[in-house]
């Protein structure tokens, strides 16, 4: 269980650093892809993943850290989400972040879940389980853009890499 | 593509286009834009395609500025990530409309202008002062008329679908006018941002302009830039506060034809 308020803020505020840098990748994206429905799609997630970031630099502020406190993630994965950002090409970019990404960033929001005091920390849950729902909207969002749009899905690989990163949450405080 | 970068026309160093669909045909000139005279069901078409166009450019421009300016104040970021999803609606609903109209993407040129120009400054200040306090201002004026113009053609659908993006982009503009304000207070320096920003726009609208007499691809009459300013949108400049001072020297710019109040924004 993710027992005291160092350990959830440290988590809180990886999470933080992750929303935003998503933000940010898809932000940088947006001009340079040419389909029109992607950057559309693209736009709608940009706010998604603010309103994340917001929504968990609020819930710093009451974890005895500033508002909007934010740790760089664990250097493996923090590589790796800089690795996405870097991805040229639309189909490419789509399964890296709805395939591989935000895939991954699921689950470790359900362990984060699984972990908590449901009375303590819920506070951190509500924020989470809407995060959760945000993210599953995406996904299918994103699946029905690739329909439409015609474009290949899966990215097994780059999914593959980012099971094999146990922790993203920063050790440092 | 990865990054866009920049290229120099004459003196004027602008930045290269953002990405389209390949059925885009990007135009520079007026004249060679497809713009109509008449409420045809083409001329409408052409506008509803135009104005869609140019939302997916204040998308990219909004997220440009949220990408390229990550130390920028977390609640000015939110506004530009809000921005983002409005753009992106304002694209859906106006691609809807078009379809609905029996019109395609990629049916007539469109141009990237407000990109070249605004995403060639370095400055998120002077960014926001030219496409949030000036061109986004001034698109209020023109769709502020516009959907009148449409309803008065019998298009209430185009006409309901101008009225709500508009009340959006109040917002946009009000965003800015409060955050340059907010910058200036914080560093006083940022003015001269401003007044470059407002410089280079006031020099590239004059190189890029058409001139008086020439005509576009369909044979419209081109006005002249000073012919072809709108009636001024004073409800909704008052709503995104811009003040009383600033509303009347843009009013004497225009030669004081104020738009109206027969209808509410709301």
């Amino acid at each position: 269980m993710t027992a005291n308020v160092n350990d959830r803020c440290r988590a809180i505020a990886t999470f933080r650093h992750v929303s935003i840098t998503i933000m940010e990748t898809i932000a940088r994206w947006t001009p340079t892809t040419p389909e029109m429905e992607a950057k559309v799609m693209f736009g709608r997630h940009i706010w998604d993943f603010a309103q994340h970031a917001d929504a968990l630099g609020k819930r710093t502020f009451e974890l005895r850290q500033p508002e909007h406190y934010t740790l760089r993630p664990a250097d493996e994965y923090d590589s790796f989400l800089q690795e996405t950002s870097r991805i040229q090409g639309t189909a490419e970019r789509v399964s890296a972040i709805y395939d591989a990404v935000l895939p991954g960033l699921l689950e470790r929001y359900r362990t984060y879940v699984k972990a908590s005091d449901p009375i303590l920390d819920q506070p951190s849950l509500v924020i989470i389980e809407r995060i959760v729902r945000d993210l599953e909207r995406q996904l299918s969002e994103a699946a029905a853009l690739r329909r439409e749009l015609n474009i290949a899905g899966e990215a097994p690989a780059f999914a593959a890499r980012e099971r094999s990163i146990a922790n993203i949450v920063s050790q440092r405080m | 593509m990865t990054q866009i970068g920049y290229l120099k026309i004459d003196d004027v160093v602008l930045r290269d286009n953002p990405a389209r669909d390949s059925c885009f045909r990007v135009v520079w000139q007026d004249t060679d834009m497809v713009e109509y005279s008449e409420m045809s069901d083409v001329g409408r078409r052409e506008i509803v395609h135009r104005h869609m166009t140019n939302e997916i450019t204040s998308l990219d421009i909004a997220a440009d500025c949220l990408a390229a300016f990550p130390d920028a104040p977390w609640e000015l970021r939110m506004e530009l990530a809000r921005q983002c999803w409005d753009e992106s609606r304002h694209v859906q609903v106006l691609y809807r409309r078009l379809r609905e109209m029996g019109g395609y993407k990629g049916e007539f040129p469109i141009t990237v202008f407000e990109w070249s120009i605004t995403c060639a400054l370095d400055n998120l200040a002077g960014r926001l002062t030219t496409q949030n306090r000036t061109l986004e201002a001034g698109a209020m004026d023109v769709v502020g008329g516009l959907h009148r113009t449409m309803r008065e053609a019998g298009d209430d659908r185009t006409a309901d679908t101008l009225e709500g993006i508009l009340a959006d982009e109040v917002q946009h503009v009000r965003f800015a006018n409060r955050w340059i304000k907010r910058l200036a207070q914080r560093d006083p320096r940022v003015l001269m941002k401003v007044a470059s920003a407002v410089r280079f726009l006031a020099m590239v609208n004059e190189k890029f302009q058409n001139k008086e007499g020439e005509t576009n691809v369909v044979g419209k009459a081109l006005e002249s830039a000073e012919a072809r300013i709108p009636a001024v949108n004073v409800e909704d400049r008052r709503l995104a506060e811009f003040n009383d001072e600033e509303i009347h020297e843009i009013l004497r710019q225009a030669g004081f034809r104020s738009l109206l109040s027969s209808e509410g924004t709301a």
